[in-house]
């Protein structure tokens, strides 16, 4: 991990930086418009209503792998400010179940993490519109926690 | 293309015409390649947009999972072509066997190797362009729905 992004992480949780600079340095994320909030130390993640991630044009619909997208970057958000030392996380694995069709609207995720080792961590994603126990889709997904530095590339 | 009666669209022309419909796809830069009865090979260009470690360069994940969620989509058109039906995805997996190269397009190959009444089963596996026959990137899984329109059987153009 590079010190820029373990400085931005702790200056997150003093909550002297917004929790969304944390996404808006990866250029992805910015892509699909995604945005954070926190209320306290629980964190929202939010896939706006953008024309760009339609995918059905129909329906319309969002696009599956948009919404897969915006729940993967979200638990590789959450992962990095549950750890007490962050660690860089890579998706192993990302299973993706879609639940109910996502409507042309606003979109949020939560993450839950089931299991946090040293080395893997497993990470239940929930996405809804409408009311939170209504869930579009849910994912689940392993990470690789790597202490290398982030200007290493993998492999 | 468009000019063409729907009589004479290949499997090729419906995939590129389902893609160009897909505002998503068309924003991740997906192009279908090729599209026979049993195989569908698609690629994403790189694209600066698309980086998920600002500090490697590599892309995205969520890129990858959506090129793979689109070519499995196109491999269920191949196999029920010349019929048409949606078929949204019922779920998916995704193993990323390895970081993609930096700036490098990136093929994604989809084959539907089971239609049963009702459920289209996938299998999808993701390469850098021009290792084709080299190591895979990811390996995906994933089921979809058919959804038999009815009056809508035939491919309309």
């Amino acid at each position: 991990m590079t010190d820029g992004l373990r400085d931005l992480v702790a200056a997150c949780r003093q909550g002297s930086e917004p929790y969304q600079a944390l996404i808006d340095r990866v250029p992805y994320a910015a892509f699909l418009g995604i945005e954070i909030t926190a209320r306290g130390e629980e964190l929202t993640f939010v896939l706006p209503k953008r024309d760009t991630n339609l995918g059905n044009p129909t329906l319309p619909a969002l696009h599956g792998g948009a919404v897969a997208g915006f729940m993967e970057q979200a638990a590789i958000i959450f992962l990095l400010l549950e750890m007490g030392e962050p660690r860089v996380p890579k998706t192993i694995d990302f299973t993706m179940d879609y639940l109910r069709a996502g409507h042309f609207r606003d979109t949020f995720a939560e993450c839950r993490v089931t299991r946090l080792g040293r080395r893997v961590a497993n990470v239940h994603i929930s996405a809804w519109q409408v009311r939170r126990p209504e869930p579009i889709a849910i994912a689940r997904a392993h990470f690789l926690l790597s202490e290398e530095s982030a200007t290493e590339i993998p492999q | 293309m468009t000019d063409k009666p729907s009589s004479e669209l290949t499997r090729l022309d419906i995939c590129r015409r389902f893609v160009a419909s897909v505002r998503h796809s068309t924003e991740l830069g997906i192009e279908v390649l090729e599209a026979h009865k049993d195989r569908v090979r698609t690629r994403m260009a790189a694209n600066p947009s698309l980086v998920g470690n600002p500090d490697s360069g590599v892309m995205h994940g969520g890129a990858i999972f959506a090129l793979m969620d689109q070519a499995g989509g196109l491999a269920n058109a191949c196999l029920i072509f010349p019929s048409f039906e949606i078929t949204p995805t019922i779920d998916m997996r995704v193993d990323h066997l390895r970081a993609p190269a930096p700036g490098k397009a990136v093929i994604c190959d989809a084959e539907c190797y089971r239609l049963s009444q009702h459920v289209a089963f996938v299998r999808m596996a993701v390469y850098d362009e021009g290792d084709e026959e080299g190591e895979m990137l990811a390996t995906g899984l994933a089921t979809y729905m058919r959804m038999k329109l009815p009056g809508a059987s035939k491919v309309v153009a």
